[in-house]
């Protein structure tokens, strides 16, 4: 990921907030939020290697898989949910996002930009499906499973009720601040829901373990 | 997570005299003390209670680095170096010494044998005072409570107000829970690992199967058994039964297979037991020489009845609580499925407290946390570093 986004989310973040890192890896951002910020920190990770490694950090980690749900979480228990480029590669990412609102008061998101002007010339002109520095994997190997860009991410908030309170796209070179589904490779988004419902339309119909939850 | 490279043939160090295992510690003793009264919460009182345990490594000038292991069913004080009057090493000795996951050479390590127990604390085989006979099937229903009711009057004997961690597997792990439930003044880090808040009905199925082998055994003569006709069949029955448990199909595969304890003869001889038949077998053999029948019946009667929760709702109970913890399970342990442990996880997360899992993918069953395992070694070197430091900043 661009290491802009990570600075960009360490200005979002107030001092002593409470923060849950989805999909928190070796726990090295988390780590130096807890250290920059200090803020009272927990990561969630599926792989047990990794969540040893936050561990070696002194941080709080919790293994498992997030597409299971964040059932040992109360409602509110964090003022900020990251989801730092794991969004795109779950398979029900309304749901996850459902319940990342319901546990936390922001949410931020980072995502790659699948309507970069190089991804969409690869398309056009290779015929074959685009490979970029932040999409460095080819098809059959890349944990990807959705495609998107920052308009299709916009399109989706707003019909979900859900508020994008700032963002911030980058692309090799740095901050992309004109045209920036054409011109960002990654964006970055900080996001509210305090209107969400609780048949918000986020969640899938028929997949949604939200209903019993208290909003 | 690929499995970790562990040497299965070593096996857990209870029940062998493990000729390659040279302990560091060196020789390494148990003391006995007689403490004053304790009242059983089932409202019997023993005017007092003999305790045998084990302390390792040094206590810090603060008395800040104490460490409790609790042990699990069949575990007595000797946690780890080596034992001067058998030869064995102690039942933790692969990650409790210097420089191991809990290191002699930072904590103070206290372990003791549990009420009901028959590894030198009292208990069903200990003489009843006045009678001049065992207590038998007159000892009083005993409860992990229970256990920790003593374990604490051995802390105030030991002069230690607060402990920096208490540690312990399966039952071991229930005392550690009740431990920093009950008394939350009293620990900082409680680390439980594979086991539960209480048992399911099918932990408790395979404990009657063990305890029913017990009873069944004609020499069990309703608890009053001599030294030298004691219901030992029945009792190596239940240990055979309770280590297919404690395995998994991977572990006893790749241990045994369908491996025969004599090559065949030339004749194609298929007479010679599987290998897996004799090691069972054997664990019989052995654990019957070292415990008492009656104490399996009263340590299993206590897991089975074991409800963390039993004094008020997990919600409330737990707010009262400062301790970290860190919760660990292990993926191919069927007896105390991850899925317990992920439970416990979610109540002390949902009450605001600190607490880490991992659900380590080692495959070698409920034992994992008794053998020679790098992956859960490193976990709790790490985890009780990390938290010693922000306890004493």
């Amino acid at each position: 990921m661009h290491p802009g986004i990570y600075e960009t989310v360490l200005r979002w973040i107030p001092e002593k907030s409470r923060v849950l890192d989805l999909g928190a890896g070796a726990g090295a951002f988390l780590a130096r939020l807890v250290q920059a910020r200090q803020a009272t920190g927990e990561g969630v990770e599926k792989d047990p290697a990794l969540v040893a490694r936050c561990v070696e950090r002194g941080l709080v980690v919790h293994q498992g898989d997030i597409a299971d749900g964040l059932d040992q979480y109360g409602d509110r228990a964090f003022d900020f949910v990251l989801l730092l480029g794991t969004l795109q590669e779950l398979v029900s990412p309304a749901n996850i996002l459902q319940e990342a609102f319901r546990v936390g008061r922001h949410v931020v998101i980072a995502h790659t930009n699948f309507a970069h002007f190089s991804v969409r010339l690869q398309v056009l002109l290779r015929g074959r499906t685009p490979m970029t520095q932040f999409l460095p994997s080819h098809w059959y190997h890349t944990q990807n499973l959705h495609f998107f860009s920052i308009l299709d991410f916009q399109d989706f908030c707003r019909e979900a009720g859900i508020r994008e309170v700032n963002h911030a796209y980058f692309n090799a070179r740095g901050a992309v601040r004109f045209l920036p589904n054409l011109r960002a490779e990654e964006a970055v988004s900080l996001l509210q829901a305090d209107t969400i419902s609780r048949r918000s339309a986020v969640a899938e119909p028929g997949k949604t373990k939200t209903e019993t939850y208290e909003v | 997570m690929a499995a970790s490279p562990i040497n299965f043939a070593r096996g857990d160090l209870q029940d062998q005299k493990v000729a390659d295992y040279q302990s560091p510690l060196g020789v390494t003793r148990t003391e006995t003390v007689t403490l004053p009264g304790l009242r059983t919460q089932s409202g019997f009182t023993f005017e007092q209670v003999d305790v045998s345990y084990q302390t390792l490594g040094t206590l810090s000038p603060a008395r800040d680095n104490a460490i409790l292991v609790c042990p699990a069913l069949s575990g007595d004080a000797h946690v780890a170096g080596t034992d001067p009057h058998t030869g064995r090493p102690g039942w933790w000795a692969y990650h409790v010494g210097p420089g191991k996951a809990i290191d002699t050479g930072k904590f103070f390590v206290i372990c003791a044998s549990v009420l009901g127990g028959c590894g030198g604390t009292t208990g069903p085989a200990s003489l009843r005072p006045g009678t001049g006979k065992s207590y038998g099937m007159d000892f009083p229903p005993v409860t992990v409570r229970d256990m920790v009711s003593v374990q604490i009057k051995l802390l105030d004997h030991l002069g230690i107000p607060q402990l920096f961690a208490a540690i312990g597997g399966s039952m071991g792990g229930m005392q550690a829970l009740a431990l920093a439930v009950d008394h939350p003044e009293r620990v900082c880090v409680c680390i439980p690992i594979a086991t539960c808040i209480s048992h399911t009905a099918m932990q408790i199925a395979f404990n009657e199967i063990g305890r029913h082998a017990v009873l069944s055994d004609p020499d069990w003569n309703g608890g009053n058994y001599s030294a030298s006709r004691r219901p030992v069949h029945g009792l190596a029955v239940a240990r055979m039964v309770g280590h297919v448990t404690y395995l998994s199909e991977f572990a006893m595969t790749h241990k045994f297979g369908r491996q025969r304890r004599l090559e065949q003869g030339a004749n194609g001889d298929k007479s010679s037991p599987f290998s897996v038949e004799s090691y069972l077998q054997h664990q019989g053999e052995n654990f019957v020489k070292r415990f008492d029948p009656n104490s399996y019946l009263y340590l299993t009667r206590a897991i089975d009845q074991f409800d963390l929760f039993e004094n008020g709702p997990a919600a409330e109970t737990l707010r009262r609580l400062r301790s970290h913890f860190l919760v660990i399970s292990f993926e191919s342990d069927w007896l105390y499925p991850p899925a317990q442990s992920r439970e416990l996880v979610r109540l002390l997360k949902r009450a605001g407290i600190p607490a880490t899992y991992i659900n380590i993918g080692t495959e070698y069953g409920h034992d994992s946390f008794l053998i020679e395992n790098p992956a859960f070694a490193g976990v709790v070197r790490n985890y009780l570093e990390n938290e010693y430091r922000l306890a004493r900043d």
